[in-house]
């Protein structure tokens, strides 16, 4: 029995960050790295159902990313998975979710778990897309935004709620496996001690490339992503004002503030 | 002459030989049962772990004996406790020696040697001292009883405040019995000892050599006369003898029997414990060995040997539960109560042949023995317990110990879990970018040096709070200003400043700790400086008594650093600060524990203070008795309890009490963010006085405009 959670390294922004020269991305010298936090608690879910088991559950956590990502993957070790997998290669830079998701796929393939956890999304890009993405790829039931699960490891059924808007709750039965994507608030995840997480540089993290995934690099990078970024840039602010006067003054001053964008 | 050169100690006299071989297998036995319960007891030390106390034994041997017939420590804040005990202390051993004199003339020399010397001029100067030594330790023993009984001192409260009543720990009667045998079987054993005395001289009356000098046991011949008076004869005297003399021995054997067993076993244990008193104990917290796998207390047999003796010690005096803060407003804590349990649990598990199984081992929890979660929490690891204890029990070492499991299991409050990480993550508890951490200096109208880019003669670690909370940046920013009027050559890490990690590592979360103190360390061993400066306490402890046993050997000597107190105590005695004005305050002032309690920086401020021309008024809690504001061990991540009193506000309850006071002064960045806060939320507080850093202070009289016209005369900093 194995759950595979497919983690993210994020990025947040530091005070007075810059835009990188190319316009597309902020600096990296200016943003700090940290796993991101929706999947503090998909892990912890799958901690909690390893954990409740008898010990045949094993927690395989997964990232797409550069060497840094390591970083988060430990944490994830010191919180008691029990292997990482970081799948990278170069041509993989600038990836969009949908190659990411058609990666995941690749390693679900490999690894062949009964469940697939993932965070709802990730707090820097905040598609929302990669874990319904990968279900997709994988032709797997589906279930988003996940806020109680009922699983038994091996189990042929899950029951989970969903949570939608206006504060209505959904609860569904889908066949295992399936892909999740788990919501904050779930449960509590746990604290990794930096000592944890320092013993877990023992553990090893297997890295994957695009051989080992049978992944054609032509598949990958910014040439096959459905989306591409064409700008990232702050944009102006201050631009509120307030029009006083009489309606028909108020109207007039509209008219005028449009013609003058209209015109520049 | 040679009456009294026969005169000696009637010991066995008209016993048949029976009840002599009956006593001496008494004897015998209290005696195997006496070494039996010692041979528990080291074994139940054994199966601890190991500790390095053993080094300079022969130093702590003499420490010991000073503390001991000094009684320093027993005197302090209840001195009638501390001469009471001195009494019974000192009475005890005369009598004790006397006894043990006998037996090694009876039982060893005599039989072996043929030499005798319990008799003649020796013995009657030893019955005389051994007389008064009775009426000392009876006398001592009553003020104890009276303590006890007509008192009703809540220090001697044995109540838990973590526990409800109904809860089989809650009142723990049990204590008060043994308290009260100890004392009534001492007692006994001293007044029948009189008694027996008494009717031996009365038996004796027409033996001259016994009846001629019975005046040199006085309390034994009045006791005499008396007993003559009520109308004893020496026949009735005999029996009487014969009956008392069966009950007194037997119960002083069955004292030595019981000694270990009881809390008579203090006499050892604490003893021992003050030889093995560490005095950096809380101040330095111990290092996790590199080759250890889990961090921090789980098992009652992960405490070392050392901590199990400390355990044994407590004389369950309350003193530590006294000055407590957490106690004091209501927490689950109390320091007696956390030795006291963890020492039940150590007799319950570890006494027996065999070890239980280590399931049965957490002293974690809710049962009987086990300590909570929220007990530990609530510690402000101030000091003030251990400072306190009589008999050197370190009560903070176990409570951080017990802390870092919890953080290696995640047990805590969310939100210092997000603080813990937010450090990790930027280095500083504020969660601000690094790069503001020189942000305070803009508002200066001077530069100041990056100490990692050139030699400085002072490096300033200015740490979290002094900082980035904006109320203590216009006190980092008028000490910068001090120190530029003086000249003085400074520079600061400025980004390359992580927090100290003092109070991390009094969280417990010690992992994150070596990270905060290994990178300063790389980063201060990058830099030319002759000696480091700060203005927070906290700094200043972890800096001072920690980071030597994580840097290189040859780079220990790095870590001399200063308080400002003393820095600007030496600069304005010096003439490089000039006052130009004196203060007329009334001023009373909080010693910062990790300034005063953790390194004795009492008289500094005080000095200022004086010099600056402010009058202190004492607060009835100071120096080595200050009330911790709250802020520590990593509480100040924390919040306190809705409902709850602060310790910060009964602080501020304290200042109000005293007359007329103008300005509460403090000398920590945290207190004064805790006082300020503080003052606004305790009833009738607020506008009765002012929270200033005694920095500010200093700074208004350098920084005045012109002299005052009286002050040059009077203030001695004057160049
Ligand atoms: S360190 Fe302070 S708060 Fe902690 S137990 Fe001791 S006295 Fe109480
Ligand atoms: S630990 Fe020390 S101060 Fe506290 S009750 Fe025991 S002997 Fe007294």
């Amino acid at each position: 029995m194995k759950i595979l959670v497919a983690v993210k390294q994020v990025a947040a922004l530091d005070e007075d960050f810059e835009i990188r020269a190319d316009g597309l991305d902020v600096d990296e010298d200016f943003l700090l790295f940290d796993l991101n936090e929706w999947d503090d608690y998909s892990l912890e879910e799958a901690m909690k159902i390893k954990e409740a088991s008898n010990g045949d559950v094993e927690v395989v956590v997964v990232s797409i990313g550069p060497e840094r990502v390591d970083e988060s993957l430990r944490k994830c070790l010191a919180k008691g998975a029990d292997r990482a997998l970081r799948v990278w290669d170069d041509a993989i830079e600038g990836s969009d979710s949908s190659v990411m998701a058609r990666l995941l796929a690749a390693v679900v393939r490999k690894e062949a778990p009964d469940m697939v956890f993932a965070g709802v999304q990730s707090s820097d890009h905040a598609f929302a897309a990669t874990g319904i993405g990968l279900a997709g790829e994988l032709g797997w039931p589906h279930a988003a935004v996940v806020n109680a699960l009922d699983y038994a490891p091996g189990a042929r059924q899950a029951t989970l709620k969903r949570e939608l808007e206006g504060g209505v709750s959904q609860s569904v039965t889908l066949q295992c496996p399936a892909v999740l994507t788990i919501q904050l608030g779930i449960n509590t995840p746990r604290y990794a001690s930096l000592r944890g997480i320092k013993q877990a540089n023992a553990k090893p993290i297997d890295v994957l490339g695009l051989d080992d995934l049978g992944v054609p690099a032509t598949t990958v990078g910014v040439d096959a992503s459905l989306s591409r970024v064409r700008r990232m840039y702050i944009p102006p602010k201050g631009r509120a004002q307030m029009i006083e006067g009489s309606p028909d003054q108020q109207a007039a001053r509209l008219v005028e503030i449009i013609r003058e964008f209209k015109g520049a | 002459m040679d009456a009294t050169a026969q005169t000696t100690r009637i010991l066995f006299e008209q016993f048949s030989p029976w009840a002599i071989n009956l006593f001496y297998a008494f004897g015998y036995a209290a005696i195997a049962c006496f070494l039996y319960g010692c041979y528990v007891q080291v074994r139940k030390y054994r199966r601890g772990q190991p500790d390095a106390s053993w080094g300079q034994l022969a130093a702590r041997f003499g420490d010991m004996a000073r503390t001991m017939l000094t009684h320093r420590t027993l005197k302090r804040r209840d001195h009638a406790a501390g001469a009471a005990h001195a009494m019974i202390f000192f009475s005890f051993i005369a009598l004790f020696v006397g006894t043990a004199t006998i037996t090694l003339e009876v039982d060893i020399l005599k039989p072996l040697f043929g030499i005798t010397f319990w008799k003649g001029g020796f013995y009657l100067l030893f019955s005389l001292v051994l007389d008064l030594a009775g009426l000392g330790l009876i006398g001592g023993l009553l003020y104890m009883m009276y303590r006890r009984k007509w008192m009703a001192l809540p220090k001697l409260d044995y109540t838990r405040p973590d526990r409800q009543p109904g809860d089989p720990d809650y009142d723990r009667s049990a204590y008060r019995r043994e308290d009260w045998a100890f004392l009534w079987t001492l007692i006994l054993i001293g007044i029948t000892g009189y008694v027996l005395e008494a009717s031996r001289l009365v038996w004796l009356s027409g033996d001259a050599g016994v009846w001629d000098s019975r005046f040199w046991s006085p309390v034994g011949a009045l006791l005499a006369h008396s007993l003559m008076g009520l109308g004893l004869d020496a026949s009735g005297a005999g029996t009487l003898r014969g009956g008392l003399w069966w009950f007194h021995g037997l119960l002083a054997l069955s004292f030595i029997a019981l000694i270990p067993f009881t809390k008579v076993k203090h006499i050892f244990t604490a003893s021992a414990s003050l030889m093995f008193r560490d005095p950096l104990a809380g101040r330095r917290l111990p290092k996790v060995p590199e080759t250890q796998e889990a961090a921090g207390y789980e098992a009652i047999t992960d405490l070392t040997w050392k901590n199990l003796l400390h355990l044994d010690a407590c004389t369950k005096c309350g003193r530590c539960h006294e000055a407590c803060p957490a106690r004091t407003v209501g927490t689950p804590l109390s320091p007696r109560d956390v030795i006291l349990s963890l020492r039940e649990f150590a007799n319950h598990a570890l006494s027996a042949s065999s070890l239980p199984d280590k399931a049965e081992l957490s002293i974690h929890g809710k049962g009987p023995g086990q300590v909570f979660m929220e007990t530990l929490w609530s510690c402000r690891t101030c000091l003030a317990c251990v400072e306190i204890c009589p008999v050197a029990v370190e009560h903070v070492p176990i409570i951080v110990q017990m802390r870092r499991k919890l953080v290696e299991e995640g047990e805590m409050e969310p939100i210092l879990q997000k603080t813990l990480q937010t450090i990790h993550k930027t280095g500083n508890s504020f969660g601000e970018s690094k790069r503001k951490r020189g942000a305070w200096t803009k508002g200066l109208p001077f530069p100041v040096k990056d100490a990692r880019k050139e030699p400085v003669e002072t490096l300033w670690f200015v740490g979290d709070y002094a900082a980035f909370d904006p109320r203590n940046q216009k006190v980092t920013q008028a000490f910068a200003r001090l120190l530029h009027t003086a000249g003085e050559d400074f520079g600061l890490l400025l980004d390359g400043e992580l927090n100290a990690g003092n109070d991390v590592r009094r969280v417990g979360e010690e992992g994150l700790y070596e990270h905060l103190a290994s990178s300063n360390i790389a980063t201060l061993e990058g830099c030319e400086f002759k000696r480091i400066v700060t203005t927070d306490p906290h700094s200043f402890n972890t800096i001072r008594n920690e980071y030597p046993e994580f840097a290189d050997p040859a780079l220990r000597g790095l870590f001399q650093i200063e308080h400002y107190s003393t820095v600007l105590l030496k600069l304005i005695q010096s003439g490089r600060l000039t006052l130009k004005k004196r203060l007329s305050h009334r001023v009373t002032f909080h010693d910062p524990c990790h300034l005063g309690r953790f390194n004795k920086g009492y008289d500094a401020p005080r000095e200022l203070l004086a010099l600056i021309g402010c009058t202190l008024v004492e607060m009835p809690r100071n120096r080595d008795n200050s009330f911790c504001c709250g802020a520590g061990g990593g509480r100040i991540w924390i919040p306190d309890p809705v409902g709850m009193e602060k310790p910060a506000q009964n602080r501020m309850k304290e200042a109000a009490g005293l007359p007329d006071i103008d300005v509460f002064v403090v000398a920590c960045p945290k207190d004064l963010t805790m006082f300020e806060d503080a003052l606004k939320t305790t009833p009738g507080c607020e506008g009765r006085f002012v929270v200033r850093e005694l920095i500010e202070l200093i700074a208004e009289c350098v920084e005045a405009a012109d002299p005052a016209p009286a002050a040059p005369a009077e203030a001695p900093a004057l160049a």
